[in-house]
């Protein structure tokens, strides 16, 4: 399984509907995310550990966390690209 | 584990000794800990990175914390017109921003197990509106506000909120005020007595009870206000 796999099945563990298909274009934050917002804390924490077991601090604090045309939640896709990205970064 | 900032004297300290006197962990947060008798180590609280540190090597513990008491803070009597900006940006980045940082960055380990108590500490400058604590008193406010919020959204993850304002409590951050100035505050209380820093133990350890369990976003005012 790649990164984005990876990333893409964590998003998957906190949506109810388990016949739901986790895309890119899946939104995270706003009025049609498919988590509410206990769930998207809780999607920082698994990957928190995500990011543990592949040896980088996944840091999830951004002052754009919930800006709908900013925030790395905004989409799947833009999450997985954030979190690929600080994989590079602090590796 | 229960967590506890400002753990080298006053209050804090008083709190983990209470904390440990009932058998409970106790990790303590303070610049000095030279002299702890508990475990502890040393951090700035109006730090982000010394508090994100410390969160790291909690979480590389892996022990499990229940518990965060944020009272550490910092006071100084003035006029808000003759306090110079030094002073009133380290009340603020110490008293308010301290118990941000905190509570963002210790509450993750809390919210994992779906299960801990947040305590922060107000005064009862803030409801008396008190003559010369402006910018103390608004360092405090904020707390109350915070604790508010982050109540709400801490209730999720089965973490209570709560605030202790206490009144004239007989501690070092009392020094430089007049035996009659603490007469003239505790004479403004509902209950126009001078309480002791037990007396807030008791309101900790009442807020780690299971028995508590139904308050969140809650100011209890030491003495009433």
């Amino acid at each position: 399984m790649n990164i984005k796999d990876g990333v893409f099945q964590i998003i998957s563990n906190g949506i109810d509907d388990k016949d739901f298909k986790v895309t890119d274009s899946t939104p995270l934050i706003g009025d049609s995310s498919v988590l509410d917002s206990m769930k998207l804390v809780e999607l920082c924490l698994a990957l928190e550990d995500f990011a543990e077991e592949k040896g980088f601090e996944f840091d999830w604090i951004s002052s754009q966390a919930m800006s709908r045309s900013r925030s790395m939640f905004k989409t799947a896709g833009s999450l997985a690209t954030e979190f690929i990205h600080q994989m590079g970064v602090k590796k | 584990m229960i967590v506890v900032t400002g753990s080298s004297r006053g209050l804090g300290l008083a709190i983990c000794e209470r904390l440990q006197s009932l058998e409970l962990d106790v990790f303590g947060l303070a610049r000095n800990v030279s002299n702890a008798t508990f475990p502890s180590m040393s951090c700035d609280v109006s730090s982000y990175e010394e508090v994100k540190k410390v969160a790291l090597a909690i979480k590389k513990d892996g022990k499990k914390i229940s518990g965060l008491v944020n009272a550490a803070g910092i006071a100084s009597m003035n006029l808000a017109v003759t306090t110079p900006p030094n002073i009133s940006k380290n009340i603020i980045e110490t008293n308010l921003l301290g118990t941000i940082f905190c509570s963002q960055l210790i509450a993750p380990l809390m919210m994992r197990n779906k299960h801990g108590s947040i305590i922060n500490f107000s005064t009862i400058a803030v409801s008396l509106g008190l003559k010369g604590e402006s910018v103390y008193a608004a360092s405090k406010a904020g707390v109350e506000g915070f604790t508010r919020s982050f109540a709400r959204e801490m209730a999720d993850f089965n973490i209570n909120v709560n605030c202790i304002a206490p009144g004239p409590i007989d501690t070092s951050l009392l020094n430089g005020i007049t035996p009659k100035q603490i007469h003239n505050i505790v004479a403004q209380q509902i209950i126009p007595k001078q309480f002791c820093p037990d007396d807030i133990c008791d309101l900790v350890e009442l807020l780690f009870d299971d028995r508590s369990k139904s308050l969140s976003g809650q100011l209890l005012q030491v003495g009433g206000a």
